[in-house]
């Protein structure tokens, strides 16, 4: 009965692992095949430029106010240790570190996911499932040429873009909390971001950006285009696409500051 | 000249094709009948490549498609039209804009030249005035037309039809049938026609194969079939309830 269990346990461990590692495999053939588009570039631009406005205009507002009200709770959270030890000159430089690092590029990839990746991935599974895109590749039309890759394109840039943004409005927020909260002002927040932090530390945060936006876009087209089973399946799909998207953005995130260190 | 030879497909433990062979001729208007699942939709999708076959060929003309790359597909894609059973027109674009995609991409047409011309192919299936439209906002009798426009745009040697009356009100399907049957007198356009549509099939039909259990199990004019013995194909042909198929 034990050994019974036992087995049925590793066996349950080994089923998902595979299933894990047949995931992650396929990423990284989509990825490929997308690569491989990429010289020459064979891409639709009507698209890209579609794909630019669905998924980065109107992400801007949301990602914008995530981003200030974090700046406002980083401010409110270190307050009590600056107030403590007496460091208010230390706000800008604490604010800034955090940000530009670590939780701009994580929070707005987050938020990002959410809208945009479960969106990409709920459009491509529909249509997937009412064989559009079957309906592309019989009108001779490459689905990853037209479909995907300036998705893929679109989400990397964006959230590179968004991140520069994000990354603004926070710091924006914590000076301005510091400044009615704590009584730093402005000029001692700036003076704090500018002298102990360096550019490394910004482009830290946006290669980051980067590799989270193309996780993501890897992640929400895998998914939209291997969906099976008509309107649950596309349910499961979004589902699926969402965790991998986030759980991606995590490890990636490990390795990469890792790295960058 | 399309030849099926051999085909067989499964999936799973479920065998589609089992052995299919036909050969469908020039300028023909084709029709493959047979109950719903037996394969008919399966077989031409074939001939395009969005499927596979375990084992068997495929000639369209001299050349054997079957086990052709995607990239390599294309060209027979251009040649070989296919009309889906639910018109699979692309949601986020209106009427006008799904008829001028294959125009834009492979006759390298400006947005505006594509777009003009894609407006007189609607005119062509007196779809002109809801050109605008998306698909959303069409009935299916309407969206099937435009369907047929857009297969149409690259102007195939050969069109295959999925259910192309499934769903439509008797006078949209006698349009559909005419426009099939003007291809093929008109354009010496290969029609293959999946229909369960007896209607249609014994209106503008040259010739028709009977899939039954993977196998064609009867194939010939119109007058031939009515004129077979066998009780599945009469039981077909009839629209019995009862009979052989039940089984």
């Amino acid at each position: 009965m034990i050994a019974g269990a036992a087995v049925r346990a590793v066996s349950g461990i080994g089923s998902a692992f595979l299933g894990i590692a047949l995931e992650v495999g396929s990423f990284g053939v989509l990825t490929a095949r997308l690569a491989r588009r990429l010289a020459p570039p064979d891409f639709d631009g009507t698209e890209l430029r579609k794909n630019f406005y669905r998924m980065g205009v109107r992400s801007l507002p949301i990602v914008l106010a995530t981003a200030l009200f974090t700046g406002f709770i980083m401010t409110i959270q270190a307050g009590v240790v600056i107030g403590r030890y007496d460091a208010e000159g230390l706000i800008g430089w604490a604010a800034g570190f955090v940000t530009l690092r670590e939780v701009g590029p994580i929070l707005i990839a987050l938020m990002f996911s959410g809208r945009v990746g479960a969106n990409n991935t709920a459009e491509l599974a529909t249509m997937t499932v009412t064989e559009q895109v079957d309906g592309l590749r019989a009108l001779a039309i490459d689905p990853l040429s037209y479909l995907v890759l300036p998705r893929v394109i679109a989400m990397v840039v964006l959230l590179f873009l968004l991140t520069v943004w994000g990354d603004l409005f926070a710091l924006i927020g914590a000076a301005v909390m510091g400044e009615v909260m704590l009584g730093v002002s402005r000029h001692v927040f700036l003076r704090g971001l500018l002298d102990m932090l360096g550019l490394w530390d910004l482009a830290t945060g946006l290669i980051k950006s980067a590799a989270f936006g193309l996780m993501i876009a890897i992640a929400s087209c895998h998914f939209g285009l291997s969906v099976k089973g008509g309107a649950p399946g596309v349910g499961r799909a979004v589902n699926a696409s969402v965790v991998a998207a986030a759980a991606g953005v995590f490890v990636v995130d490990y390795f990469l500051t890792y790295l960058l260190r | 000249m399309i030849r099926f030879m051999s085909l067989h497909k499964r999936f799973g433990e479920k065998v589609i094709l089992d052995g299919v062979d036909l050969e469908v001729g020039r300028g023909e208007v084709f029709f493959v009948i047979g109950a719903s699942g037996v394969g008919k939709s399966v077989l031409i999708k074939h001939l395009v490549g969005l499927l596979r076959p375990d084992s068997g060929e495929i000639w369209l003309d001299d050349q054997e498609v079957s086990r052709l790359s995607e990239r390599d597909l294309a060209p027979v894609r251009k040649r070989c039209a296919m009309v889906f059973q639910h018109s699979t027109l692309f949601d986020s674009m209106s009427c006008v804009d799904n008829v001028a995609l294959p125009l834009r991409k492979h006759r390298a047409l400006g947005h505006e030249e594509a777009r003009a011309e894609a407006r007189r192919r609607l005119a062509d299936v007196h779809m002109e005035e809801l050109a605008d439209r998306f698909p959303s906002e069409l009935g299916d009798g309407m969206r099937k037309r435009v369907a047929i426009a857009r297969a149409l745009t690259l102007e195939p040697e050969y069109v295959l039809f999925d259910e192309p009356t499934t769903s439509l009100d008797p006078i949209s399907a006698r349009r559909v049938d005419r426009l099939i049957r003007d291809l093929s007198d008109r354009l010496h356009v290969t029609s293959i026609v999946v229909s369960h549509d007896l209607t249609s099939i014994f209106t503008i039909a040259d010739r028709i194969a009977m899939l039954y259990q993977g196998k064609v199990r009867a194939l010939g004019t119109p007058a031939e079939l009515r004129a077979l013995e066998d009780p599945v194909v009469q039981q077909f042909v009839r629209g019995e309830a009862r009979g052989p198929m039940e089984t």
